[in-house]
């Protein structure tokens, strides 16, 4: 396969290395022969039509689904295929569908957060010596600093499902950062927003990585990605069929066939659409031809989609995405 | 002397037994993922209805007709019960937080358990169920009594006709749709709740067949008879691979023989001497519960069904 | 718009009503002085003039209780704190409490002594104040909805009215040498019960749609300020009132007066809710935290001083082993949120390991372990069976978890019955268990003999209620701490939503698994208090449903009946499923039957329990309440496109 890279200023080191990871469903393959890094300080995102294998991608990085082949490397160590290892090993991530804890309290939520980078067992619990208070103390301060730092620590007593959906959002990325990650992995964190709480996301991914935190963002919102990333790379059926810099991306032809559909025989619609600016494209994949782009891919994906779906039934609206 | 042939024969039938109960739990969890723990008890009222039908009859008539009757009577009553069970505690409960049914099927099959042993008359001890008299059959070195006849006919007949029911008719494909996606099968038009309710009422006339046949094996039924075969059915349930229909039965089928075999020979293994006979086959069913668990929790036709994104 | 409002039930003037329920609670607190009936035949004898007796008692807590409820909403100072929120459907729920209890009594002497004509003219005083009573709370100004539509049952179920005597005719009608005519005729009762159902639920709801009732939220007056000894003072009364009512409660000689006292008990607590006293006494236990833990405590330790018998303690010992492993369950399923329906089997475990340890000579293992020995034995014996049980069903989903755990305690049951040397090996004796479990004997303290302390001589069982009591309030230790910590959240969070918790690094299966294996270790303990309590264990005391408690059934019913989650909920729990199996004996045969038709109908009305978690009542209402969650169209168009 062929992936055309564009020079990229590296900002650090690489904090995550996927190299050649493939994830098959039975003969489906859903992800194939994916490399993507991300250096240290960097905001890279992941873009591509519906069921090109974002999400699964994801889940094999974060060790929800075990890569059929390939290797997964969190600076310079390869990652176990357990969920929790992963965060232990320093990867957070949001859910696409908000996965809040919703009738515990904001803070509790930010407190579970904390979970693998604290230690206190249940004899500790019990006995409640001065250490286990010192811990519990610092916990606390930590999760009330992230509050602040996401806008939301005079609602640190309110329940989470009682959140609005934009705080919703904020609290599961503070939730994220807790367990003081390296690198962040956001699954789609303006679906459902509007433009305003979109530019207050944006606002607050740069302030992740002005912490120091390395982050990897899918998105549909191409407006939202270019503001963003430093990088991205075009996922099409499985496949990355580009990587690079906003100009790199909006000018690859094949970007805009996966996203316009194959240009017909006259191909007058294609270079119209190649020229467009950004906001073309970024206005486009809301529009019909996405759906059209994205049929082929359905069958391809549809296998673990409904797996999802048998686990958890009543998160039907965030397997729709990636059907 | 081999008892060989004789312990598969015992397991075989046994697990016939167990794999018809075992599928109302199997068609219900596959459609609404609950664990109709009263699923025991309507098998139990199976068999109490069935035999009312009998005491009805006048005396001296011939099984040939009573048998048929007696089996109506007992699906009737079974089917009721599960139909208002589903509609009167369930339904109400669909969309609580699962523990919420699962209280309310274990509250249901108390008190049905104990409805019956208050009520019916005479139900405090077991009663006497009717059996097919005649000296058994020998073939092959296996005895097998004539009471037993009747559930190697029913057992492959109900198969056969579930089988075709859930493949070649429009109901049982929507019965299919919806335990694939409830919601989606919803926007296709299926009326689901018409689907549980028709999957409780398979269930529970298949457990009324089990209940007939299990009382004219043993000549008796009794209040308390439901709790350790709904248990064992639900074992063989998930042996097969909670779910799938023909893995009920086939999960009955080697829990019966498992059960068979371990009666039989487990005092022959070194060390294990104290451990044969009747009085543990229970736990040794309990054991290959645990080890497929640990095994292939899927189930032997299972899919996968652990909990993920 | 408003849907509520301030109208009484009755159109009477509102200070008519006042004074009428005034003076009708007055005479009813005072007609319990009179004599009701001639003859002590009915039970409690309520034959003498100048002091009441038995369920007269009751009758004068009632009428107090309302007299004061209804000064206090005429704003008398030194009555006002007994209503902060002024609300008068708290004077109603009273004056209910006592004209029900009253009633009854009267209807109770009619049915038992055969007639009407058995009643004095006190209990005609009784029944008349206390219905006066009634009538003025229901001409008070109460909360009301302004409408409440009328629900009606379907139609075609009162077919049955008609319907089910003719069958009942006809089934009699059967000639009765026929085997098939006792079945008949039990159908045809069946039918006439549930005609008798329908008609009972229809009558309630239209009851309901005449009262109306609701609450209407009010701003209260800010609590006194009060010094800070003044507060725990009131906290300690309050649990002594508390204390004496428990006392009262397990004293009870005969059903009539437990039920009775189960009615009072139940109407007061709703009455001093809506008054707003509950709220603020709960408000000051929260704000001295520590002191009222020791309070409960305290008066907990006080009940053996106030019994002169064995006879009550040995209940309030069994209560307390009930509550105790219902606690532990209560971390399995409250906190973590797994279904374990064989917990008891985990008491058995620990039961039988400290038998076998406790140089019973029945035991074939001939060791006499010190009593910390046993409880270790115990604790460590159930925490093994506990791994081995969850290792492998814990990281399946949690249905499984159900199953398994049923199954294991049934085989438990069989396993304890096998091991008796002629189908197993000999280790349990069998169906006949390990009887002559010596005493525990404690530093020198034998538990066995009766000790004076302080005057009072405290009995056999006194000893092990105060020694049941410590490890009561170990796990109830165990309980707060460990929910307030990081494990607890885990466990919580684990029950949300696994998948997110394990993203959040927390490792579900061996959280799981902790969780399981802490109750499981906690029941074992309870039951090697146990053993040594009962002085033999069987087989038979571990079944899943069984008339008398501890069984599996019963724990998880105590703990959801109280409220998952809670600390004072299995206790409440576990105490009222034990005490009225217990007294109300004209019950006996239909205990489970009813404990069944509880269940289902609790998990249909009020499925978070009595005591509410705050948590759990949300997840139990998700539906009800409007979620500000994501609004799911918006997210679609944007992310599905």
């Amino acid at each position: 396969m062929t992936t055309s890279t564009a020079p990229v200023t590296t900002t650090g080191d690489p904090v995550l290395e996927a190299t050649g990871v493939i994830m098959r469903f039975g003969g489906l393959t859903a992800v194939n022969n994916v490399d993507l890094t991300v250096n240290s300080g960097e905001i890279v995102g992941l873009i591509g039509p519906n069921g090109a294998g974002k999400t699964t991608f994801f889940n094999c990085l974060t060790g929800l689904y075990v890569p059929t082949e390939g290797t997964v490397k969190y600076k310079g160590t390869v990652l176990p295929p357990k969920p929790h290892l992963v965060t232990q090993a320093g990867i957070a991530r949001t859910f696409q569908n908000i996965r809040l804890f919703a009738n515990m309290t904001v803070l509790e939520n930010v407190l579970v957060g904390r979970h693998s980078r604290t230690k206190e067992g249940l004899l500790s619990a019990v006995l409640r010596g001065p250490k286990y208070k010192r811990a519990e103390a610092e916990s606390r301060e930590k999760a009330m600093g992230l509050l602040e730092f996401a806008g939301l620590a005079d609602k640190a007593d309110h329940l989470a499902r009682n959140l609005p959906y934009g705080e919703q959002r904020k609290l599961e990325i503070a939730r994220a950062l807790a367990s003081e990650p390296g690198l962040l992995l956001l699954d789609e964190p303006t679906a459902g927003m509007n433009p305003q709480e979109t530019r207050a996301a944006e606002e607050l991914v740069f302030a992740i990585r002005d912490r120091g935190i390395a982050i990897l963002v899918i998105e549909h919102d191409m407006r939202f990605i270019f503001n963003l990333c430093d990088r991205t790379a075009v996922l099409v059926q499985g496949q990355k069929i580009v990587e690079g810099d906003r100009e790199t991306v909006q000018s690859d032809e094949r970007v805009i066939t996966a996203y316009l559909g194959a240009p017909l025989e006259g191909t007058a619609e294609a270079p119209a659409a190649a020229d467009a600016d950004a906001d073309a494209i970024a206005d486009a994949p809301a529009d019909l031809p996405a759906e059209a782009a994205a049929d082929p891919v359905e069958e391809a994906d549809a296998e673990p989609a409904a797996e999802a779906s048998t686990a958890s039934a009543t998160s039907t609206t965030g397997t729709e995405d990636e059907k | 002397m081999n008892q060989l042939p004789q312990q598969l024969a015992n397991g075989l039938i046994l697990g016939a037994l167990y794999g018809l109960v075992a599928i109302g739990y199997t068609m219900v969890y596959g459609i609404v993922q609950l664990i109709n723990f009263a699923h025991g008890e309507i098998f139990m009222v199976g068999g109490f209805g069935a035999l009312t039908a009998f005491l009805a009859l006048p005396g001296g008539t011939t099984l040939w007709i009573a048998i048929p009757l007696m089996l109506v009577a007992g699906i009737l009553v079974s089917v009721l019960v599960a139909i208002g069970a589903e509609r009167f505690a369930y339904r109400p409960l669909r969309t609580a937080p699962r523990l919420a049914p699962l209280i309310t099927a274990i509250g249901l099959s108390i008190a049905l358990q104990q409805l019956v042993f208050s009520f019916y008359p005479d139900a405090k001890k077991a009663r006497v169920f009717p059996q097919i008299p005649g000296s058994p059959f020998n073939i092959a070195g296996m005895t097998i009594q004539r009471s037993d006849l009747f559930l190697i006919v029913a057992a492959p007949v109900c198969m056969l006709a579930l089988g075709w029911f859930v493949t070649k008719t429009r109901s049982g494909r929507a019965m299919q749709a919806t335990s694939q996606d409830p919601d989606t099968a919803k926007l296709m038009g299926i009326d689901t709740d018409r689907i549980i309710v028709m999957a409780f009422a398979i269930g529970a006339a298949f457990a009324a067949v089990a209940a007939v046949a299990y009382g004219l094996r043993t000549g008796q039924i009794d209040w308390h008879m439901g709790f350790v075969l709904g248990l064992k059915a639900f074992t063989a349930a998930v042996l097969g691979g909670i779910g799938n229909i023909y893995g009920a039965m086939l999960g009955g089928l080697v829990l019966g023989l498992a059960e068979g075999l371990a009666t039989a020979y487990i005092q022959h293994v070194p060390g294990m001497q104290l451990f044969g006979g009747g009085a543990w086959k229970d736990v040794w069913a309990f054991v290959l519960l645990i080890v497929v668990l640990l095994v292939r929790p899927q189930g032997l036709l299972g899919e996968r069904v652990a909990d993920r994104a | 718009m408003t849907t509520t409002e301030t109208t009484p039930v009755i159109p009477l003037p509102a200070g008519t009503a006042r004074i009428l329920t005034a003076v009708g609670a007055t005479a009813t607190a005072a007609s319990a002085f009179l004599a009701w009936t001639w003859t002590s035949d009915f039970p409690g004898d309520l034959t003498v003039t100048g002091y009441p007796g038995g369920l007269q008692w009751l009758t004068l807590v009632a009428g107090a209780l309302t007299l004061v409820l209804t000064l206090a909403s005429y704003g008398l100072r030194g009555l006002r704190w007994t209503s902060p929120t002024r609300s008068d459907n708290g004077i109603l729920l009273a004056a209910t409490g006592g004209a029900v209890v009253t009633w009854g009594t009267l209807i109770a002497i009619g049915v038992e002594l055969g007639g009407m004509a058995n009643l004095e003219p006190g209990g005609w005083v009784a029944g008349v104040a206390s219905a006066l009573t009634l009538i003025g709370a229901l001409g008070l100004p109460l909360d009301r909805h302004t409408r409440r539509p009328l629900q009606v049952l379907n139609k075609w179920w009162f077919t049955a009215v008609p319907v089910t005597p003719l069958l009942y005719l006809a089934a009699t009608g059967v000639d009765s040498s026929r085997p098939v005519a006792p079945v008949l005729v039990v159908l045809a009762q069946g039918g006439l019960a549930a005609a008798g159902g329908v008609v009972l639920v229809q009558a309630l709801m239209l009851l309901r749609t005449w009262l109306r009732l609701t609450t209407i939220e009010r701003r209260t007056a800010p609590p006194l300020e009060l010094p800070s000894w003044v507060e725990v003072l009131l906290i300690i009364a309050a649990f002594s009132v508390g204390l004496f009512a428990i006392t009262f409660g397990i004293d009870t000689e005969y059903g009539e007066l437990f039920t009775g006292y189960l009615v009072l008990a139940g109407t007061g607590v709703a009455a001093l809710t809506k008054s707003g006293l509950i709220a603020r006494l709960r408000a000051l236990t929260v704000k001295h935290r520590p002191v009222t833990t020791g309070a409960a405590f305290a008066a907990a330790a006080g009940f053996p001083f106030t019994q002169s018998s064995d006879q009550y303690t040995s209940v309030a010992t069994n209560i307390l082993i009930f509550a105790t492993v219902a606690l532990g369950l209560n971390i399995v399923v409250g906190l973590a949120g797994l279904l374990d329906l064989g917990y008891v089997a985990f008491l058995g475990v620990g039961a039988y390991a400290a038998a076998l340890v406790s140089g019973s000579p029945a035991s074939p293992i001939h060791v006499a372990f010190p009593f910390w020995g046993a409880v270790l034995t115990g604790a460590a014996a159930s925490m093994i069976f506990g791994v081995l049980i969850g290792a492998p069903t814990l990281r399946l989903r949690g249905d499984y978890l159900a199953i398994v755990t049923l199954g294991f305690g049934e085989i438990f049951r069989i396993t304890m019955n096998n091991l008796n040397g002629t189908t197993g090996p000999n280790l349990t004796n069998g169906s006949n268990g390990i009887p002559r479990i010596p005493d525990l004997n404690i530093f020198g303290f034998d538990l066995g003999k009766t000790h004076t302390v302080f005057g009072i001589d405290l009995g056999r069982f006194s000893n092990y209620y105060l020694l049941m009591l410590i490890v009561t309030a170990f796990v109830v230790l165990v309980f707060s701490r460990v929910g307030d910590s990081r494990i607890g959240r885990a466990w919580v969070a684990i029950r949300e939503d696994e998948t997110a918790a394990q993203a959040m690094g927390i490792n579900g299966f061996r959280l799981k698994l902790l969780a399981f294996a802490l109750g499981a270790s906690l029941a074992g303990l309870a039951g090697t208090v146990q053993a040594h309590v009962s002085y033999t264990v069987t087989p038979d005391q571990y079944t899943f449903a069984e008339a008398l408690p501890p069984n599996s059934a019963f724990l998880l019913a105590a703990v959801i009946l109280g409220g998952m989650g809670t600390i004072s909920g299995p206790l409440l729990g576990a105490t009222l499923l034990f005490l009225i199996p217990k007294k109300l004996e004209f019950l006996s045969n239909y205990q489970l039957l009813a404990f069944g038709i509880a269940l289902i109908v609790l998990m249909r009305v009020r499925p978070e329990g009595l005591i509410a978690n705050r948590r759990r009542q949300l997840e139990f209402h998700e539906a009800d309440i409007p979620a500000q969650a994501a609004p799911s169209d918006t997210a679609l168009t944007k992310a599905g496109a």
